[in-house]
């Protein structure tokens, strides 16, 4: 069968990505980077890994619940206070 | 600009619930019809709900077969992602316009929806259909249930590493697609274009956007159905589980000083309803709803204000000034009794803002020279409402659903009727 020829290609030619767009992208890579670092070795709640990783909170649960629909995190059982859910890194 | 022009009985503008009921209507009537949706999947709003007032009947569960008989049957064609504008009445009688298609660089034919693209796709934004609480990838399928369930590329998001296109089981994304531009006629036209949700970011003093524990009616429906953004009903500032939270009614409603006069009818029933699933959701928490009257006007609505009452949802005849956060997040609402006229404060740890609907301001100007007449509040105006609820200011164009103004899902079914058996009989008149 013949290969398809990347139409990526032609969009190149009349597109250009704007730098905040890609400072974006490597942001929330960087993001992601660090709550997976935070959760390494041990499960956390929203607030714990803000603490640990200095990110704000809303930033955390943001990219958390994001990375969780894309199967990278799960979700562990409640806290005792029945407060805050423990997330862990998905088993691959 | 294609050359051959596309032929159809009646064209229906806006897929919401309103726009499908109108289109089967006529489908069934043996017409050809062309449902014109902007979105990439069609539905409207009804699709995203957890479950419907009064009855707490699941609504995805209504609408995905109603979207799966439209998409089927024989005398309806759809076009997802696309307009329809410039639209003028011929001295015939009917109609001609143009539809524009907008690139999805997604075959459509061949996407079988597996979601490989989205996988590897590096890009996340805000993910518009979970009304921002998480992100999507610029290579997506917008939502599960989808109709069509096949993937987009968000070009003004994308950053061109062509990942996805590397990654398509299906050599399905195609990057080289253009807009396209047909010419359509048809015999008359349905206006179904929905309503606007309010933005309560305006109300400064409420503090939408400032403070993360306050969120929208919408972000509340998205929180209470099975594909919700978090793994419950949830604070997005600190996923905390709430367990005190407020509901602020008439949000963008009933309100001059915003400019938004009208009562948007479903408001108190929806924070009824989303009372009554909260306390299903979480049995230990409380919920107080602050109102100003609470208007049950419809078949079983004031048993289901009621039931609320019993469930334990408090009521506070309260008009809220200002919300104000504490640093743990929780959320200081300075409010007005009305019984007495004292000013009070309370504290809740999530407040919900019942968000009003606004006219969708995209149905005036979908016809050449703005020629569709508006209402005062910026609807499209039913020249005889008592009579021809669906006749507007264009002999052959009819209004269906809220385009004509705030109403619930039953009455937007039955708006929708009238509004194709008036277009059929204008068709019958025509012919
Ligand atoms: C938070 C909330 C909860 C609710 N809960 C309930 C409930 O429990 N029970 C109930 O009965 N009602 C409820 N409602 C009301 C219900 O959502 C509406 O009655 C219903 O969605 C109206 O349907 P519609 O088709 O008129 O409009 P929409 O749902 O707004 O659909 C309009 C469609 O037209 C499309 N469109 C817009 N402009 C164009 C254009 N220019 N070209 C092509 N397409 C276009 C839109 O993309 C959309 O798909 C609720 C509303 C809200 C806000
Ligand atoms: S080309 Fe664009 S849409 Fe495709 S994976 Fe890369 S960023 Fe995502
Ligand atoms: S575009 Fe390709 S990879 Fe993406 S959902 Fe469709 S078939 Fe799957």
């Amino acid at each position: 069968m013949d290969e398809k020829i990347p139409t990526i290609k032609e969009m190149k030619k009349s597109r250009q990505v704007p730098d905040e767009l890609k400072a974006r992208v490597k942001e929330y890579g960087r993001i992601k980077k660090e709550i997976l670092k935070a959760l390494e070795t041990k499960r956390g709640t929203i607030p714990e890994i803000a603490a640990s990783t200095g990110l704000r909170q809303e930033v955390v649960t943001y990219t958390l619940m994001t990375m969780r629909k894309f199967h990278e995190i799960e979700v562990e059982g409640l806290d005792d206070m029945d407060e805050y859910y423990y997330y862990r890194k998905a088993e691959v | 600009m294609s050359q051959d022009n596309e032929k159809y009985d009646a064209i229906v503008i806006g897929g919401g619930i309103a726009g499908q009921e109108s289109a089967l209507n006529l489908a069934d009537s043996d017409q050809k019809v062309l449902l014109v949706e902007k979105d990439l999947s069609f539905g409207g709003k009804m699709i995203h709900l957890s479950k419907v007032f009064p009855t707490l009947d699941c609504s995805a569960c209504i609408t995905t077969p109603k979207m799966s008989e439209t998409a089927r049957h024989p005398n309806i064609t759809i076009c997802t992602y696309s307009e329809f504008t410039e639209i003028e009445k011929l001295p015939d009688g009917t109609f001609t316009g143009i539809l524009t298609r907008h690139p999805r660089y997604v075959i459509e034919k061949d996407c079988t929806g597996c979601q490989d693209c989205e996988e590897v796709c590096p890009s996340v934004v805000e993910d518009q259909y979970q009304y921002g609480m998480v992100g999507r990838k610029a290579a997506y399928v917008p939502f599960s249930i989808a109709n069509p369930r096949i993937a987009a590329i968000d070009i003004e998001n994308c950053i061109l590493c062509g990942a996805c296109e590397r990654a398509c089981p299906a050599d399905a994304i195609d990057f080289t697609q253009k807009t396209e531009k047909t010419r359509v006629n048809a015999g008359s036209v349905i206006v179904a274009t929905g309503f606007r949700l309010f933005d309560p970011a305006v109300i400064r003093k409420y503090g939408l956007g400032k403070y993360k524990n306050v969120v929208t009616s919408m972000q509340m429906e998205r929180q209470l159905v099975p594909t919700r953004p978090f793994n419950n009903v949830l604070r997005p500032k600190d996923a905390k589980v709430p367990d005190n939270i407020a509901y602020v009614l008439c949000v963008g409603s009933r309100d001059l000083t915003i400019g938004s006069p009208v009562c948007s009818q479903v408001c108190c029933m929806y924070s009824v309803k989303q009372g009554q699933l909260l306390m299903g959701a979480l049995p230990m928490a409380d919920v107080t709803v602050y109102y100003l009257h609470v208007r049950a006007f419809g078949k079983g609505f004031e048993e289901f204000y009621q039931q609320s009452r019993g469930m334990g949802v408090k009521y506070v005849k309260g008009k809220v000034g200002t919300i104000e956060e504490k640093e743990n997040g929780d959320l200081i609402l300075r409010y007005e009794d009305i019984r007495d006229g004292s000013v009070k404060e309370e504290t809740h740890d999530l407040v919900v803002l019942s968000v009003g609907m606004l006219p969708n301001p995209e149905a005036g100007s979908l016809f050449a020279g703005n020629a569709l007449e508006l209402d005062e509040f910026g609807y499209v105006r039913q020249v005889d409402m008592l009579k021809n609820p669906a006749s507007t200011s264009i002999e052959g164009v009819f209004v269906a659903g809220t385009a004509s103004g705030p109403m619930d899902i039953p009455d937007s079914i039955a708006s929708s009727g009238a509004a194709a058996a008036e277009a059929l009989s204008y068709l019958k008149r025509k012919r």
